[in-house]
């Protein structure tokens, strides 16, 4: 038997010290990791235990002038299966195919299939979500959630816009005023293990959502529908591509009503109202169609305005004093610019006549006459002043710009088309707007929908403000414009807007797209009452109608009906003229 | 003489002597260990197999017939083991070239033999055979052990059974090096020679770590775990680690075990326990296996005969190297090596071998006058 030696001894003691002292160290690495610097790592893994679910805001409603709501929100569920939790697979399977209205094929595919969580339908209703809940089978999940819903369907569906599956904004109103609409979304902090299974009995920390903020706006929803309408019946009746409405106070530049139809349902924006098949689409078609769908014509489109501008230019040319009420002209069915003879409407002539009736007549020689005497210079000086260069700031996405001669390419032919209304392109709310700061005393308005931003229980956090228009005529000629414009109405062109008992003004267009060869019309009406206190006006803009075209004759009997329906709905009372007594 | 009558002389003189403080530390460590174990385990054996305890029965069984093992072998006096320290040395050689052909792979690991139902992991078998083999050899040669060829001799008679275990299973290979690299030290009154092998063994790893280029990966993956893919149990480990602060979770509240650190039951245990029950509970820990050292180095000093002192010292330098190694690990002080944790971590085999290895340490124990 071998001793166990002193030298063993020692390194045994040896190997024991170098131990403990390696332990030692572990022991201080362990220190240092857990209680000095444990910081960046314990952050880490929190952010990696922990999953944020949002807690989605409900959006702002958008809210018309009479209180009536136009967008609002739904509460829809999303059911789900988690394969693990399942139970009862084939009483689930059962349940789900008849209460979701689903192939049972489909329904078995899902729950079976092994994955942590297996959507089955979204945008399910609150009503099924909550019976479906209510079998309380394990492993069936409902999520509620909130889905913008446009209760009036494809009313004003241009101009209100809808939102996407993210419930942002895509186009209209829902997009500019996205901020105040969106709200905050909340947020449910919950621990989940490694395969991302949530963990029960954890406290979970929740920050509440706030919701959007309500958008009251100048629209009125009486006013848009049957305008809409209006609109809808003529496009019919003239099997015109679209037709839009436009109607606003001109005082201070609120839009009652702004429609474009084909209106498309908000409700249901990617299907295609054209009902074409979009299964045989390539992606690019579709999404040009789409958008062609939604475009909002009042904004987003120039067109050539024709003699609706000579509002305009017979501001412009009294303003600057080149041609009085009572200045007498002589139409021969022509007029001859530099090397151009330019037609009137009537080849005939309108003869001898006083300016006044050369604008009850829309006598094109006359207006290229108060043009030329205007000159260049003044032309684009009354652009500018009027705002016509420059957006109208309407609180609409994607307005169009004016698309202008350059001044120094502007000769007297082009200043003459310019003063009739064609040659160049402006968006008809450009035109309405233009023309309704010419007749409302001569301020500049800024047109808006917009009014004011509250919280769900009405208490206002916004007030929209909107500039002060700047003076861009004097009062009297606006005055003079008015009586020229209701004497249109009254006698001339416009005769078929006259409506008994109020007082309309009012100026016809026609106008031929481009090419000219296609023979294309644009047929409008722009038209105002009271005429001497305006209180609304509007522009109805038909595109290429079959058959007759002529503004007045197509246009204007429409503005003309809705005017007679809504004046004594904004409270303008009829005046009781002697034909009407003598009726009664 | 003396061999033909140990057995009765062992008995008469010495019952009921074996070091008590030793086998309560173990109990502790093994009860410990199996709590740990069902903290950890609990969740990966119910997303594994449906049943939380699924782990902690495989090593309760296991447990319950290593004490059997340990209780046995204590009673049995440990120079029976001298004549059957070759044929142990020679059977694990065998059952490691056996695990290489035949051997069952798990998480693509060649490592384990099938025996029915159970599983064995001979690499484990092997280093107690080791320190059998070594404290037989190296008693013999005694005299010779200042001999500096000697030692390399006896290192030597090592490489085949660290080949054949570091083909599959290098941190294995490296704990037997270790193992030997102790026994030796200890038996040898010299020190430079020590100095020589511990400075080429540090060679030998720098050699054979720039042969491969996949072994230098790991030392950057040590350097900087966040940016590699394959640090990620690394970096969970730390993530549980600095999680736990200074008194930790609670017992069961690791969220990091929940898949986070893949096998939580394995190699990193001790981050869970870091995690659970703070820096504290981790010192406790480490302060646990201190004591089972303290006690295995008093054992080896106090050994009757150098072979009981040399087997001690083997136990002492196996469960001081897995230990430092295994929390070096998950503290990623060094590189990443998958070393378990002795008593804690998830493992049959290597339960049942290190609760025989008890058994001789409490064998040697009760021939000392403690």
């Amino acid at each position: 038997m071998r001793k166990n030696k002193t030298w063993n001894r020692r390194k045994i003691l040896l190997t024991f010290g170098i131990v403990m002292g390696l332990a030692a160290a572990l022991a201080c690495r362990l220190v240092y990791l857990m209680a000095v610097d444990s910081g960046d790592y314990a952050e880490k893994a929190q952010d990696l235990h922990e999953r944020e679910r949002d807690i989605k805001a409900a959006r702002g409603r958008i809210i018309d002038t009479k209180g009536v709501v136009l967008a609002d929100n739904r509460s829809v569920c999303t059911v789900s299966v988690i394969h693990s939790q399942i139970e009862e697979p084939e009483a689930v399977i059962a349940m789900l195919t008849e209460e979701l209205g689903l192939e049972e094929e489909d329904v078995r595919e899902r729950v079976e299939k092994v994955s942590s969580i297996e959507r089955i339908k979204t945008n399910v209703d609150k009503e099924i979500g909550d019976r479906i809940r209510s079998y309380e089978y394990a492993g069936v999940k409902v999520d509620e959630d909130y889905k913008r819903y446009y209760p009036l369907g494809d009313l004003a569906s241009t101009v209100l816009g809808f939102t996407g599956s993210d419930n942002q904004g895509i186009i209209g109103l829902e997009v500019k005023y996205e901020e105040y609409l969106q709200g905050i979304p909340g947020q449910i902090l919950t621990l989940t293990d490694a395969r991302g299974v949530e963990i029960e009995n954890v406290a979970e920390t929740r920050e509440e959502p706030v919701d959007g903020y309500d958008l009251y706006i100048s629209l009125d929803a009486n006013i848009q529908e049957y305008a809409q309408q209006m609109a809808e019946k003529v496009m019919e009746q003239k099997q015109a591509d679209g037709v839009s409405i436009l109607l606003m106070n001109p005082q201070n530049g609120e839009i009652l009503a702004m429609t474009n139809v084909p209106e498309f349902d908000l409700n249901d924006p990617f299907t295609l109202h054209t009902g074409e098949d979009t299964f045989q689409m390539d992606d690019k078609t579709y999404q040009d169609k789409l958008n062609q769908m939604w475009r909002n014509r009042c904004i987003n489109d120039t067109y050539e305005p024709g003699s609706t501008f000579k509002i305009i230019t017979a501001s412009a040319g009294l303003e600057e004093k080149v041609v009085s009420t009572d200045d007498q002209f002589f139409c021969p069915g022509y007029i001859v610019v530099e090397d151009r003879r330019i037609r009137c409407h009537k080849t005939t002539g309108h003869g001898s006549e006083d300016f006044v009736h050369a604008a009850m007549n829309s006598c094109n020689p006359v207006f290229i006459e108060v043009g030329l005497r205007l000159g260049v210079d003044n032309m684009y000086k009354y652009f500018q002043q009027f705002g016509l260069m420059e957006k109208t700031g309407v609180d609409l996405p994607g307005e169009a710009g004016t698309i202008m001669h350059q001044k120094e390419n502007m000769g007297q032919v082009e200043l003459a088309t310019v003063a009739f209304g064609q040659s160049f392109q402006i968006t008809p709310l450009q035109l309405l707007t233009t023309a309704s700061s010419l007749i409302n005393g001569g301020v500049r308005i800024t047109p808006h929908f917009g009014v004011q931003v509250c919280d769900r229980e009405g208490n206002v956090v916004e007030t929209m403000e909107y500039e002060e228009g700047e003076r861009i005529l004097s009062e009297e000629t606006s005055e003079t414009v008015r009586g020229i414009l209701e004497k249109v109405v009254a006698e001339g062109t416009g005769k078929n807007a006259y409506v008994e008992g109020f007082h309309i003004g009012g100026k016809t267009a026609t106008s031929q797209t481009l090419p000219r060869s296609a023979n294309k019309y644009i047929s409008s009406f722009l038209g105002f009452a009271p005429a001497d206190d305006p209180q609304v006006a509007g522009l109805i803009v038909i595109y290429n109608p079959q058959g007759v075209y002529y503004g007045g004759t197509i246009a204007a009997p429409v503005m003309g009906e809705i005017f007679a329906n809504i004046l004594p709905y904004l409270g303008i009372e009829r005046e009781i003229t002697q034909e009407s007594q003598e009726e009664m | 003489m003396e061999q033909e009558k140990p057995r009765l002389e062992f008995y008469a003189k010495h019952k009921g002597s074996r070091d008590i403080t030793l086998y309560v530390l173990v109990l502790i460590l093994l009860l410990f260990g199996l709590v740990m174990l069902f903290s950890t385990s609990a969740y990966n054996g119910w997303v594994k197999f449906q049943d939380s305890g699924y782990y902690l029965k495989k090593q309760l069984f296991a447990t319950s017939i290593g004490i059997a093992v340990m209780t046995a072998v204590s009673r049995i006096d440990y120079r029976v083991w001298k004549r059957l320290a070759p044929a142990a040395y020679v059977g694990s050689l065998i059952l490691s070239g056996l695990v290489l052909a035949v051997g069952r792979e798990y998480n693509g690991s060649k490592r384990w033999l099938a025996l029915g139902p159970l599983s064995f992991q001979p690499s484990e078998f092997a280093k107690l055979a080791v320190i059998l083999f070594l404290a037989y050899v190296v008693e013999k040669q005694a005299r010779n052990m200042h001999n500096f060829r000697y030692l390399v001799l006896v290192m030597v008679l090592l490489l085949p059974i660290v080949g054949l275990v570091g083909t599959n299973n290098l941190s294995t290979a490296i704990i037997i090096l270790g193992i030997g690299f102790v026994v030796i030290f200890v038996s040898s009154p010299k020190y430079m020679p020590f100095v020589f092998m511990g400075a080429a063994g540090v060679g030998f790893i720098a050699v054979f770590l720039a042969l491969e280029s996949y072994r230098l990966e790991r030392l950057a993956i040590w350097r900087n775990p966040e940016a590699y893919e394959k640090g990620y149990q690394t970096i969970q480990g730390l993530y549980a680690i600095s999680s736990g602060g200074l008194f930790g979770k609670g017992l069961g509240s690791s969220m990091q075990k929940l898949g986070f650190v893949p096998e939580a039951q394995n190699d990193m245990i001790f981050s869970i326990i870091c995690e659970e029950l703070g820096l504290v509970g981790a010192l406790a820990v480490l302060a646990l296996f201190a004591l089972l050292i303290w006690r295995f180095m008093v054992i080896a000093v106090h050994a009757e005969d150098l072979f009981g002192a040399l087997i001690a010292s083997g136990i002492m330098g196996h469960i001081a190297i897995q230990v430092i190694l295994n929390i070096a690990v998950v503290t990623n002080s060094i590189p990443n090596t998958g070393i378990t944790l002795p008593f804690i971590s998830y493992g049959g085999t290597s339960v049942v071998f290190l609760l025989a290895e008890m058994g001789l340490a409490l064998s040697v124990s009760s021939r000392t006058k403690l």
